[in-house]
């Protein structure tokens, strides 16, 4: 092995390197096709069915609580079920990745795959409908303690609010924001590269 | 050893162009896979995707580029995709900027004795997607052009990139082999 290498030899290296290509029938990707849509079917139908059936229990622990704040706690949870659902219907549907990855250069696929994780990322506060729960739990908190005449319920709950906010604070503000801004600043990189290649063509 | 342009259309439905396209470019798929993927039995699953991929893709080709083209795009952006919802990778991986300026790299390799080709492939999966496609492209036999059809950089960012994976091939590769055997 001499002292340099040339780069010619890096590249018959690596076009010369053991390979063991692959060829799928028809019949298998036709197969992977159908199971690949009934497991998506499966995990959409599973996630629904979760979410409505916990929707269904906040609705019927509704019916067997006294006091309104409380009720309205268990309401809120209700929806927060139905909402939670939706979403991971949504969220699980199968994609359209072959078209869209054979007729996007790998620059504006990559830029779309940043975007979406940054979506992802941005919303996510929202899209688990996490206020709405804590919402509904405080209600529920406060509702059941007047109801027990205790003398301040929400103290009691203070230590369990207080560990949730740390954590909010701790994984989505601190963290997430972080890796937005790694990902907006890659994505500008990226527009860069685009405009550039518009201008030049 | 350089690939074919194209490969001859014809009145062909998808099941050919994909039995055409694994015959043509089958080995090119594969190393490709190699660069995505380093365990065997993942790779193997990254493979048989690109391939499902592929053919249900041609399902939409229009022509509007190079069959060649089309095949590596789809190829690319599937191993890219898989590596962005690799937790354990896809944070961690750098630009060829960031290789560029790591000092003392060739170091390490030299401790290690490890292979050419081991190594290559180890630097190739340090890699952000972007720059993984184009040193992949690069080491293909690619030409600037066809790696700007690909990518989607316009042929001066190519140069560049380019240039800079020379360099960074010089400096991992160009001295050390002697010692490390």
């Amino acid at each position: 092995m001499p002292d340099k290498l040339p780069l010619n030899d890096l590249q018959s290296i690596w076009q010369n390197q053991p390979t063991e290509p692959l060829k799928m029938s028809a019949d298998t990707f036709l197969e992977r096709a159908r199971q690949r849509q009934s497991r998506s079917r499966f995990e959409a139908r599973l996630s629904m069915s979760v979410g409505l059936a916990c929707a269904l229990f906040f609705a019927w622990t509704f019916t067997q609580t006294h006091g309104t704040l409380a009720q309205m706690g268990w309401v809120l949870f209700s929806l927060w079920g139905v909402y939670a659902a939706f979403h991971a219907y949504k969220w699980i549907r199968p994609n359209s990745q072959p078209q869209s990855a054979a007729v996007s250069t790998c620059l504006e696929f990559y830029r779309g795959e940043l975007e979406r994780r940054r979506d992802h990322l941005q919303h996510r506060w929202w899209r688990s409908g996490l206020p709405v729960c804590i919402l509904g739990m405080i209600m529920v908190i406060q509702g059941t303690g007047a109801r027990n005449a205790s003398p301040n319920p929400f103290m009691n709950a203070i230590p369990f609010l207080g560990v949730l906010l740390l954590w909010a604070i701790a994984f989505f503000f601190v963290k997430k924001k972080l890796g937005r801004e790694n990902l907006q600043q890659e994505i500008e990189e990226l527009r860069a590269f685009e405009r550039e290649r518009t201008h030049s063509s | 050893m350089n690939l074919p342009e194209s490969i001859p259309v014809k009145d062909i439905g998808r099941d050919s162009l994909y039995e055409q396209a694994a015959d043509t470019y089958g080995s090119s798929i594969d190393r490709l896979a190699r660069a995505y993927e380093f365990d065997p039995d993942l790779r193997r699953d990254l493979l048989q995707e690109i391939h499902f991929q592929l053919w249900r893709s041609f399902e939409h080709f229009d022509h509007r580029c190079s069959l060649r083209t089309w095949i590596f795009r789809v190829a690319h952006n599937t191993a890219a995709g898989y590596v962005m919802r690799q937790r354990r990778t896809k944070d961690k991986l750098v630009s060829l900027e960031t290789i560029e300026a790591m000092p003392g790299n060739q170091n390490e390799w030299v401790a290690t004795g490890t292979k050419d080709l081991e190594r290559l492939s180890k630097l190739i999966q340090r890699l952000k997607p972007l720059d993984r496609q184009i040193i992949v492209s690069y080491l293909e036999g690619m030409d600037a052009g066809s790696i700007g059809d690909l990518t989607g950089l316009s042929r001066n960012n190519i140069s560049i990139k380019i240039h800079r994976i020379k360099k960074i091939l010089r400096c991992w590769f160009g001295q050390g082999d002697t010692h490390a055997r």
